[in-house]
């Protein structure tokens, strides 16, 4: 069962086909109680319903954001629900939790609609602040019409609900010339150790039987990359994941062994974000590309144990993700990067060179997704590869140890510089349906630099800056 | 326009005394409190009594002297179609004149004035504008404030809305009764029904509701009438009424009035009955140390009247009941989108910045028979048709019998014995003295005749009777209420039967001359006198007045004709529970308080239960 059907299905049982996002900013005053001056405030939220907004119903959201009150909070951590009813109920209730000076606040208010004022219901936001229940202050907030309404507009999205399990199930139907890939990537925090878990269907070109093989890897912190392989084993379709020769990937759950129990891995996966469409989600949907790369969730967290010849691993929350790959078989060249930013901000890069004649001649394609506060940049995956015709697409310099992606989309610009050591890195030789081979160069273990900067009145400014050491998941391929 | 010359005119003022001449100015107090219409009525009639003083005499009433006035207002009273008008017209200056008078004698001695119990008070404009609880009642008066303690002491965070403001036994004991009055009273005290005859409906606008200015009378349901809710109505709560009615005579502290403090109008109705041999006995009031201030209409000066504001409300406010006050509901807010069908969520709540809501998923509606039928329908919750209809009231009529001493009846209690001997005939009279000017008793007279009566007003005893009623009623309106009532037949009799009886008493305690209150037949001098006066008369013609509004959200079990079932909740809608007058199903023929507390309490237990 394809993803496409899944979700298919998904929505005939009754769930809603698409949800709804957008983002709201209101600015106001507070008056606390005790105080007898007025503060200034601003909210910024990002709102999700699981469900399109319904107009003539009420519909309930989450809430995340930022409040800032002037000499009191800033909180980016900010969360809460809307009940959204504009004409059932007439009345949009905010329920924001945040924390000042260490205290748990509530800010609970409501826009009350109604006919007779309907511009000045909708947008302004009388609220009362509450403390562990009991009342502190009061105040009012008003969506600046002016400036923030086509922004609110613009901000609009009604993405489809996607359920991480539903990607896991086989995309093979029977053509030949066909690889299929589910791999996981995990950090240890405690041990600072790097696993990687590759599961594998190929389908050969010259359609004979095919098989499914894999491997395991881990890279200790301290000592040589380990590394284990398991298959080639007979293929059984399964419904959802993967199961071959005693390694299974199943929704939640990653088990098996390879070498006849020298690694042993027994992990419970933890979705904690929604899906990343590294290449353009279409791409999934319909192989027209050569290749197509997705992760079901961007970020995920593992417990269990990982065990490799006398050692085990005992995992917990650690944070890693799954990723899969459809296609007809290897790049000419590739260079991939999964680097967990911290505060749930997640870079995915893949870079490649295709083998298909023509293709094959170009600069690699980029295509890079970060995905910072929720939200994707750049906005669509096309943009970094191709860029307006070829200008301004993002580039890419793919050497070893270090190679680079670099690339400018609107008002910001980006550098990531990823350094594989070699004593860090594993060497797997890569076999393509039509029998040719690749080499890969992978390691759990990489650093990473990232600058990303924002055009600010003449210049570049440095917007945020990552340097991961030893905690990048990074992988270069070579013919 | 000023009023002096209608004033002085009426009253006669010759210039001899000085209170005369203050009446204008405290008539103009008065009028600025009543509603447009009766400000807009007064006024035309005086413009259209200075229009015949010019016509007669080439001059307003003013610059004419005092035998000039007499007669263009001799003229006026020949006309008989026009004395029922002239009398109208006296009813807001008798009530300046009265207080006016009773003034130049100084003030009332003023005694230690207790501390209430406290309250826990906000003004509407203090209040947040976006707030939350587990129940809003809609009302303090005596429903509202039942369920409100029954709720917090449940444990509910419960927020009461109260239209009017709080007034302290302190500030009752400081200001003259009279501006009490135009304050405690919706519209002034001036709120009437339309009808034929119309009625004068008071019904007090405060923290503590009518009860605050009632007369303090407590009566307990009538077991028939119980009888008739329960098994005739479908209004099963009635069967468990005698434990509900228990706990509110224990929370009201109701007890017999004490006899040295009844006063003299109440000794001369129990002589009466004595003489007579009618069943009569000092009222059952919850005014535990009632001084005898005669002040009950205007709020207890002193503190003994157990109004729910001084006896329920606080223990309300000490299980965590806040009361919000200024503060009129323009809607209860409702969501329609609610599995199951609509569902209250709270209210809303009018005020000059926009107004403010409260969510709650409880809302008690305890408005008042009538305000909540307007209340429910601007709410959208209006579409039950018998909703608004069965009003049901007490139309009452008084009559005074002179004496050749003193009475003096404002020394004393206010109502202070129940004659109970026509009760089985709907008739109930009750010895009701009030501050001069505010009962609806009005002296006969104009000019001289009318100064004449009011010097000699203490000699007066005066008598209600009220009677029991056919629902025969309907509140009108959303956003103004309007009441339309029609006096039935059988009612008509019995009002006169009530006029006739309260003769005979007053015959029988020894007066020399009944008032009737009839405008064209005011004096009876015997009994054979009072029955030819009557037998030529119509109670369309009596000065009537109405009390004790019931019946217009009545709750019963038919689903076609009340729009409450037999717990107390608004049909069509889910979380509206209704607790005041107007859940009672038809009228409960005695004063309503305790009815209308233990109707409150068991409704609100009923919902505790579920």
């Amino acid at each position: 069962m394809s993803a496409d059907t899944a979700s298919r299905t998904a929505t005939s049982s009754g769930r809603p086909a698409r949800g709804t996002v957008f983002r709201e900013t209101m600015l106001g005053t507070l008056r606390l109680d005790d105080e007898d001056r007025i503060r200034r405030v601003r909210l910024d939220l990002r709102v999700g319903a699981d469900r399109s907004i319904r107009p003539l119903g009420t519909t309930e959201a989450r809430a995340t954001g930022r409040i800032r009150v002037a000499g009191w909070a800033d909180d980016s951590c900010a969360e809460g629900e809307l009940e959204i009813s504009p004409l059932a109920r007439r009345r949009i209730r905010y329920r924001i939790t945040f924390t000042a000076d260490g205290r748990r606040l509530t800010v609970d208010g409501w826009k009350s609609v109604t006919p007779r004022r309907p511009l000045t219901s909708m947008t302004v936001l009388p609220y009362t602040l509450y403390e562990a229940g009991a009342r502190i202050g009061t105040g009012t907030l008003r969506f600046p019409v002016g400036t923030q309404l086509l922004r609110f507009l613009a901000s609009f999205r009604f993405p489809r609900p996607q359920d991480p399990d539903a990607f896991l199930a086989p995309r093979w139907r029977g053509e030949p010339g066909r690889t299929e890939v589910w791999y996981t990537t995990v950090t240890d925090p405690d041990t600072g150790c790097g696993l990687w878990l590759h599961h594998e269907l190929t389908a050969p070109a010259d359609g004979s039987e095919p098989y499914a093989h894999g491997w395991a890897a881990v890279f200790p912190k301290h000592g040589p990359v380990r590394h284990a392989r398991f298959g080639p084993a007979r293929w059984t379709p399964e419904e959802s994941g993967f199961s071959a020769d005693g390694a299974t990937v199943r929704p939640g759950r990653l088990s098996g062994s390879a070498e006849g129990g020298a690694l042993r891995w027994d992990l419970a996966e933890r979705p904690a974000d929604e899906p990343l469409f590294t290449f353009p989600r279409w791409s999934w949907r319909r192989p027209l590309l050569p290749a197509a790369h997705m992760l079901p969730a961007a970020r995920a967290s593992y417990d269990g144990t990982f065990a490799h010849d006398d050692e085990t691993l005992t995992l917990t929350a650690a944070p890693g993700a799954s990723a899969r790959i459809y296609g007809h078989g290897n790049a000419r060249r590739w260079a991939w990067l999964h680097a967990d930013l911290g505060g749930g901000d997640i870079l995915e890069i893949v870079a490649a060179v295709s083998m298909r004649p023509g293709l094959r001649r170009l600069p690699p394609l980029v295509f890079l997704r970060l995905r910072r506060q929720g939200r994707n940049w750049p906005r669509r995956p096309e943009r970094p590869a191709l860029g307006w015709a070829g200008a301004g697409r993002f580039r890419a310099a793919l050497a070893l140890p270090t190679w680079t992606v670099t690339g400018r989309c609107g008002l910001r610009r980006i550098r990531v510089e990823v350094t594989q050591p070699a004593d860090r890195t594993l060497v797997v030789d890569y076999t393509d349906p039509d029998g040719r081979h690749a080499t890969c160069r992978n390691s759990e273990r990489a650093d990473a630099r990232i600058r990303l900067e924002r055009w600010w009145w003449g210049g570049w400014r440095t917007e945020a800056e990552w340097r991961l050491d030893g905690t990048a998941h990074a992988e270069v391929g070579t013919r | 326009m000023s009023l002096n010359g209608l004033v002085a005119a009426l009253i006669a003022d010759d210039g001899t005394a000085e209170w005369p001449q203050r009446v204008p100015v405290r008539l103009d107090t008065v009028l600025a409190k009543m509603p447009l219409l009766a400000r807009v009525g007064v006024r035309t009639a005086a413009h259209a009594v200075d229009a015949y003083a010019m016509a007669r005499t080439g001059r307003t009433l003013g610059p004419l002297t005092v035998p000039e006035r007499e007669a263009v207002l001799a003229e006026l009273a020949a006309r008989p179609a026009l004395l029922p008008l002239l009398d109208v017209l006296k009813v807001p200056v008798l009530l300046a004149a009265g207080t006016e008078r009773m003034l130049q004698d100084g003030p009332a001695p003023r005694g230690l004035t207790p501390q209430d119990p406290p309250l826990d008070l906000t003004p509407a404009p203090a209040w947040a504008a976006r707030s939350t609880a587990d129940a809003v009642v809609i009302g303090s008066g005596a429903g509202g404030a039942m369920a409100a303690r029954t709720l917090a002491r449940a444990g509910l965070d419960v927020v009461v809305l109260e239209e009017g403001r709080h007034h302290s036994t302190e500030s009752f004991g400081r200001r003259a009764p009279l501006d009490r009055f135009t304050e405690l009273y919706r519209d002034g005290g001036a709120s009437a029904a339309v009808g034929n005859p119309p009625l004068l409906l008071p019904v007090g606008r405060a923290v503590g509701g009518t009860t605050v200015v009632n007369s303090g009378t407590c009566y307990r349901t009538p077991g028939h009438v119980l009888d008739h809710w329960s098994k005739h109505l479908g209004f099963a709560l009635a069967d468990g009424f005698d434990r509900q009615l228990d706990e509110v005579e224990r929370t009201l502290r109701v007890a017999t009035q004490p006899t040295p403090v009844l006063g003299t109008n109440g000794r001369i109705a129990l002589a009466g009955a004595r003489e007579l041999g009618w069943r009569a006995a000092p009222l059952r009031r919850n005014a535990p140390g009632c001084q005898g201030s005669c002040q009950c209409v205007v709020g207890c000066p002193t503190g003994a009247k157990q109004s729910v504001q001084l006896s329920v409300l606080p223990d309300a406010c000490a299980a965590g009941a806040r009361i919000v006050t200024d503060a009129r509901v323009e809607r209860i807010l409702v969501d329609t989108d609610r599995p199951g069908g609509p569902r209250a969520a709270g209210v809303r709540v009018r005020r000059s910045d926009g107004g403010f809501e409260i969510l709650a998923p409880l809302v008690v509606v305890a408005a008042g028979a009538l305000q909540s039928p307007p209340l429910l329908r601007r709410s959208g919750l209006g579409r039950h048709p018998r909703l608004g209809r069965n009003l049901s009231v007490h139309p009452a009529t008084s009559v005074a019998g002179r004496f050749a001493e003193p009475v003096t009846a404002w020394k004393g209690v206010l109502q202070s014995v129940g004659v109970e001997e026509h009760h089985t005939q709907g008739i109930l009279i009750e010895a009701t003295a009030t501050p001069p000017g505010m009962g609806s008793f009005i002296l006969p007279g104009l000019g001289g005749e009318l100064r004449r009566e009011l010097e000699s007003a203490d000699r007066l005893a005066t008598l209600g009777a009220m009677i029991a009623d056919r629902p025969s009623g309907r509140v009108l309106g959303r956003d103004r209420t309007l009441i339309r009532y029609d006096l039935d037949h059988r009612d008509a009799d019995r009002l006169i039967r009530a006029v006739r009886a309260m003769g005979e008493l007053l015959f029988a305690a020894g007066a020399e001359e009944v008032l009737t209150g009839i405008p064209r037949t005011p004096r009876a001098r015997s009994l054979p006198e009072l029955d030819a006066v009557l037998a030529g008369t119509s109670a369309r013609r009596l000065h009537l007045s109405a009390y004790h509004p019931t019946g217009t959200v009545a709750a019963g079990a038919s689903p076609q004709h009340f729009p409450a079932d037999p717990e107390g909740r608004l049909r069509g809608v889910h979380g509206v529970l209704v607790t005041d007058a107007s859940v009672l199903p038809s009228c409960p023929q005695v004063n309503p308080q305790l009815s209308i507390m233990a109707a409150a309490l068991a409704i609100a237990d009923a919902y505790l239960q579920e």
